[in-house]
């Protein structure tokens, strides 16, 4: 579908869908499953390392205290057999242990890294009646926390389950091999260990859940009172925020004290149980070795190998519970995979050039969601190749979702838009797109450069020279050039912040790089100071020259020029006409005309 | 929030150094709670000591029971180790629970010194700093000073009295083994804090690379607008999958290295474990070298990665909690520039001349903003304030709302300094209404009574209807219980600056203060706007920095304000007549909007006669 360069991790994650979702999160591991059963084979041979170091510990200790003969002939000339068999256990078993989470790092890594690509590209290629619908906050969370949930969930849980279950069953083994009635008294309180833990890590998790609420919620208390400060100064307010930051602190520590609390109980009861039933394994085991059924030697032997036991099992609890962290994560994700995209080629028709720029629209209307009202009502006219219509209406009345039809960000749901004469819908999405350009109230700038925020999205090389001539059309190249950093002056957070007019142009200057047939300017002129404005003015008369375009616009001053006025209301089109028609007639347009010549007459 | 987490990541490249000084004062915090740290030190001693303990009762359990085929003896240690186990889980609870209780409290302490310092402080120290910067000191810098002082005194606590404990009890098992073991430690301890501070800075490589993507997310999905009329899709992916490939990198490097730290310690403990076996297996030729020390010295040996450990990673964080504990200290050093004067009295009312006398101003940086700016305003005008960006149109308000005050020159309110007065009764008695205006979460009836916390619904209501913003709150399903969300964002710019205004008529201000918005609104809610601040200007002084011919021409007086200087007053008619600056500014500004609409005046006669 996507023409991919093969140096992009890429997986289509379309195709890691099931309604059960481990086997979902199964089929997301697609390509790395290999190096997972790897990781977990080393895992297994690591931990037999492990426990051969301690079946040698039993072997050196019966053989020190005589219970069995030196192997080489005398304890002494075997001591250095021991010692260095001990070494060399300990970096097959360091050794095993690494390769293995190194392996499982390393799919865990990868598979996060083509998710977060494959969900980027996949949002971006969304329809952008998605986008209107859903808030950005929630989507960054999905993309953000649920991915991290996710890697964990691999990196951490799937491994992290393995290993404790190869640990228990290799060292239950070995304790087998000693004496089975060891064994099996040694796991009695097991079960008991993993349902305690998974009931209180359940509970820990919940008041985290609640702890971390807070602390959101008083770091937006503390947001609002620094960016508001000359609010808050103006009115004296300092008392009231003081108040007001006091509850919620003090909420945050109660919160914060109960987590503790469970921690605080979890903690102490736990180490009792695994204290008990390890001191109950070393009883039993005394009782064995006094009764003659073990030798003193497996005693420290036995003692090793019971840690790896039981300790592990508190964990087990706290890994379970986090797995269906990991579950919802998928389904959360899910929810983004399943939504269908855009596709950006299909059409019948592909004109080798330009368009003309004729647009006409019959009966068009259009609805959000299948039963919403429809924002767009029944509407028709007649743009001509090069003419100008200015859209006008209170706001609500429909007229920005009316030119988002043009590039197709919405799809009309009923009548025909045509553009020189054929249907939109015949137009591969790309091409249409390719022919119209859009400048914002506040036109949105990405946190580059200024130079590669006039050449977004132009999809060629383009030079300085050719950059510089735009900025200039667009009455931005003097202030560009003022800034230390010229063309190379970041936008945003960490760059400079521009102002309103200047943003206008820079989008302006990007239009006129992009060279479209067809122009949207959504109410271009009006959030600028009025300074800048006759520059804009220039800026986008220039801008309009042959080219057909819409402004959508409040002030009459702003619109009384356009070849055509259609006037909106309730996403209907109630009057149209040029200024001096609609001036004549009773209606919207003169009641405007007339409020706003009185706000500036008194 | 990505704007947060930047300057968070900028900070942590900065470490601080142990100085006596930041010591006195972060222990200063602990003073008020020492009972608590008393408690959580000796619960803390104590639980380790136990440790220790624990396998020395072992190795008597095998050396006297078991070897001694006692199984009295081996009862009544086991009932030693049991006891103690229920002892030591006490002292558990008694350290997570003081520990980290303590931790919440001490943060709740600084969070709360810093926001109410921060409320003190002026405008200017809100200027040189970034509200990311001042987030970052009161959420993580706070909490990484707190969890120093309760978690990380634990930690360093526990790990020295296990080291301490455990060589005490080798050596009263067998001194020259104990020499074996404690000749690693010193080892461990360079190889543990070496990887500590490697991850910890893969960490942060992560943690930057990880953010960058969020930002990237972020920025794609608000603009996907541009995005997808310019069609630029396939070239975001490549560029952000070179994000994700530097997260890629950062986070499996620091996962491999954390997974290379275990293994690389157990190995060098196998050679003293080795060690341990080949010189403990020549003594047990002369029988002084039993099975239970054997299991002593194996349990110790191991049990030395974790204090090792510990003591690495607190060293690594402690570097860095020193160096917020700094930030920390010198916002709350900071002292706010503009505050009461000794012997400052209440005003009673501003309502009176108001003089600016030969008043200068200029910001930290030294450069001048306004120039020996004379003005005499009396009581009811209203004056608008024109001037291109960056001429002292808002300085002159911050000043004049004591924001600031005057470097040079003085300003009267009924004929007294204004420094005379207190803060509170001046701000008490000004209405501003800001460009950007500005909401806090809650409901919009909270929101208006911002202005007066007494006023009664129904004043709030008789605001709202002044303002001109009763209709539309109306029109909200729960009227004036609707939450306005995060910043006021689940409302229209317009519905804003309506209910910005019914706040400052709440206020009944003497003296009222506006910044016209230049953005646009519809021309009803416009309407509603003038509307609101014609309710507002009524019978008291106001000063506008205006943007609309409809605000500039009715005023009482212009100010041209150009380079910090007042170049020309007198109103529309008289400066029109002078052909200065306002003349020139005012062709220039609204030639356009002028001559069109002269020229529908012109139109045929559909014109309303107004």
């Amino acid at each position: 579908m996507t023409a991919m360069s093969s140096s992009i991790a890429y997986f289509d994650f379309r195709l890691a869908q099931h309604r059960n979702r481990l086997i979902g999160l199964l089929r997301m591991m697609s390509g790395y499953r290999l190096i997972y059963l790897i990781a977990n084979i080393t895992l297994g041979l690591s931990a037999l390392a492990k426990v051969a170091t301690f079946l040698l510990l039993w072997r050196f200790a019966d053989t020190a205290t005589g219970a069995v003969p030196p192997f080489a002939g005398s304890l002494h000339r075997s001591l250095i057999g021991f010692a260095s068999g001990f070494v060399v256990l300990a970096i097959v078993e360091g050794g095993f242990a690494f390769l293995s989470s190194r392996m499982a790092a390393y799919a865990a890594e990868n598979i996060a890294r083509r998710l977060r690509n494959f969900l980027f590209d996949h949002i971006q290629r969304l329809p952008f009646v998605y986008h209107s619908h859903t808030p950005t906050g929630e989507l960054i969370e999905r993309v953000t926390a649920d991915v991290d949930s996710i890697r964990t969930f691999f990196n951490e849980q799937a491994i992290g389950i393995g290993q404790i279950v190869i640990l228990f069953v290799v060292n239950f083994l070995a304790i087998w091999a000693i004496s089975w009635k060891l064994a099996l008294a040694s796991v009695a309180v097991v079960p008991i260990i993993v349902v305690i833990s998974a009931w209180f890590f359940k509970k820990i998790g919940q008041a985290y859940e609640k702890y971390q609420e807070q602390e959101a919620k008083l770091s937006t208390t503390l947001q609002e009172n620094l960016t508001g400060v000359r609010v808050v100064k103006a009115f004296g307010r300092q008392q009231y925020e003081i108040e007001k930051f006091e509850r919620e602190n003090w909420q945050k520590f109660l919160r914060g004290k109960k987590l503790l609390q469970i921690h605080s109980l979890f903690w102490p009861l736990s180490d009792i149980l695994c204290g008990f039933q390890m001191l109950t394994g070393f009883i039993y085991a005394g009782w064995l070795i006094i009764q003659g059924e073990i030798t003193l030697g497996a005693y420290p032997a036995y003692v090793g190998l019971v840690v790896w036991l039981i300790w592990p099992m508190r964990n087990l609890g706290r890994i379970i519970v986090n797995t269906s962290t990991g579950l919802v994560s998928y389904e959360r994700i899910m929810d983004i995979v399943r939504q269908e995209r855009e596709p950006p080629t299909e059409g019948r028709v592909e004109p080798a050039g330009p368009v003309r720029g004729k647009v006409v629209f019959e009966n068009v209307s259009f609805q959000y969601q299948n039963g919403h009202a429809d924002a767009v009502r029944n509407v028709s006219f007649t743009v001509d190749a090069g003419q100008s219509v200015a859209l006008m209406g209170p706001t609500g009345s429909g007229k920005t979702t009316l030119v988002n039809l043009l590039p197709r960000l919405y799809e009309y749901t009923s009548g025909r838009i045509l553009l020189d004469g054929i249907e939109l819908k015949d137009y591969p999405r790309q091409y249409l797109r390719s022919q119209i350009g859009i400048v914002e109230q506040e036109p949105f700038l990405f946190s580059r450069s200024i130079r590669d925020n006039i050449t977004y999205g132009v999809g060629r090389d383009v030079s300085q020279t050719e950059v510089e001539e735009a900025a200039r059309a667009a009455a931005i190249h003097d202030t560009i050039v003022s800034f230390p950093q010229g063309y190379n002056t970041l936008v945003g957070e960490k760059g400079v912040t521009l102002s309103g007019g200047q943003r206008q142009r820079i989008a302006i200057a990007r239009i006129l790089l992009k060279n479209p047939r067809i122009l949207i300017l959504d109410d271009s002129t009006s959030s600028v100071d009025t300074e800048t404005e006759t520059e804009i003015r220039t800026a986008l008369q220039r801008l309009m020259e042959n080219r057909t375009t819409f402004i959508i616009a409040h002030r009459i001053q702003s619109v009384m020029n356009a070849d055509q006025i259609v006037v909106m209301d309730n996403g209907q089109v109630i009057q149209i006409g040029t200024h001096q028609e609609l001036l004549a007639q009773e209606g919207m347009y003169r009641r405007i005309y007339e409020i706003q010549t009185r706000m500036e007459e008194e | 929030m990505s704007e947060n987490e930047l300057f968070e990541l900028e900070e942590e490249d900065h470490t601080g150094r142990l100085t006596a000084s930041t010591l006195k004062r972060i222990l200063g915090l602990l003073r008020p709670h020492w009972r608590w740290v008393v408690g959580f030190l000796i619960t803390i001693t104590a639980t380790a000591a136990l440790d220790a303990l624990f396998t020395y009762i072992n190795r008597a359990m095998i050396d006297q029971g078991i070897a001694g085929r006692s199984i009295p003896t081996l009862l009544r240690y086991a009932a030693y180790y049991g006891g103690l186990q229920l002892i030591q889980a006490a002292l558990v609870f008694g350290f997570i629970y003081l520990a980290g209780i303590l931790g919440e409290r001490i943060q709740y302490d600084i969070r709360k010194a810093l926001f109410n310092h921060l409320q003190e402080l002026s405008l200017s120290y809100y200027s040189r700093n970034a509200v990311g910067r001042l987030m970052a000191r009161v959420t993580s810098d706070s909490g990484r000073v707190s969890s120093l002082m309760t978690w990380g005194l634990l930690d360093v606590t526990w790990a020295v009295v296990s080291v301490i404990a455990s060589v005490v009890f080798m050596v009263m098992i067998n001194w020259q083994l104990a020499l074996i073991v404690f000749s690693i430690i010193p080892l461990l301890l360079v190889i543990a804090i070496h990887f500590r501070k490697r991850i910890l800075a893969e960490f942060r490589w992560a943690r930057r690379a990880n953010s960058q993507i969020t930002g990237e997310y972020n920025q794609t999905i608000q603009g996907v607008l541009v995005v997808k009329v310019l069609g630029r899709e396939d070239e975001n992916l490549k560029d952000f999958s070179r994000l994700t490939d530097n997260m890629f990198q950062a986070s499996y490097r620091a996962a491999w290295l954390s997974a290379l730290f275990l293994p690389t310690v157990q190995v060098i403990s196998a050679f003293a474990l080795g060690a341990i076996i080949w010189y403990g297996g020549l003594q047990s030729l002369t029988h002084s070298f039993s099975v239970g020390d054997l299991h002593a010295f194996v349990s110790y040996l191991t049990f030395m990665i974790w204090p090792v450990q510990d003591l690495a990673r607190v060293h690594a964080e402690m570097q860095h909690a020193l160096a917020s504990a700094e930030r920390i200290f010198a916002l709350l050093d900071t002292p706010p520039e503009v505050r009461n004067r000794p012997g400052a009295v209440p005003a009673k009312t501003l309502r009176g001349v108001i003089e600016f006398d030969h008043v200068s101003f200029a910001y930290d940086d030294g450069k001048p903003v306004l120039h020996n700016l004379t003005l005499r305003v009396e009581p009811g005008e209203t004056i608008a304030i024109v001037g291109p960006t960056g001429s002292g149109k808002t300085t002159l308000i911050n000043l004049l709302c004591r924001f600031y005050e005057p470097t040079q020159g003085t300003i009267r309110i009924n004929g007294r300094d204004y420094r005379e007065y207190t803060l509170e009764s001046i701000h008490a008695r000004i209405g501003v209404v800001l460009q950007t205006p500005h909401l806090f979460s809650g409901t919009i009836r909270e929101n208006i009574r911002y202005g007066r916390l007494d006023a009664a619904d129904a004043e709030i209501e008789e605001a709202a209807r002044m303002a001109g913003a009763h209709d539309f709150i109306l029109t909200f399903e729960k009227g004036y219980d609707q939450e306005v969300g995060e910043g006021g964002n689940l409302l229209s710019v317009g519905q804003k600056q309506l209910i910005s205004l019914a706040r400052a008529v709440l206020a009944k201000p003497d003296l009222f203060i506006m910044d016209e918005a230049t953005s646009s609104v519809d021309t009803l809610t416009e309407a509603l706007i003038q509307r609101g601040m014609e309710a507002l200007m009524k019978g008291r002084t106001s000063f506008i920095i205006a943007h609309r011919l409809s605000t500039i021409r009715r005023a009482d007086r212009i100010l041209v304000i150009r380079d910090g200087r007042i170049v020309e007053t007198g109103n529309h008619v008289e400066l029109l007549r002078k052909r200065g600056h306002y003349y020139r500014l005012y062709t220039q500004q609204f030639l356009l909007e002028q001559e069109q609409r002269y020229r529908l005046m012109a139109a045929p006669s559909t014109l309303p006669a107004d």
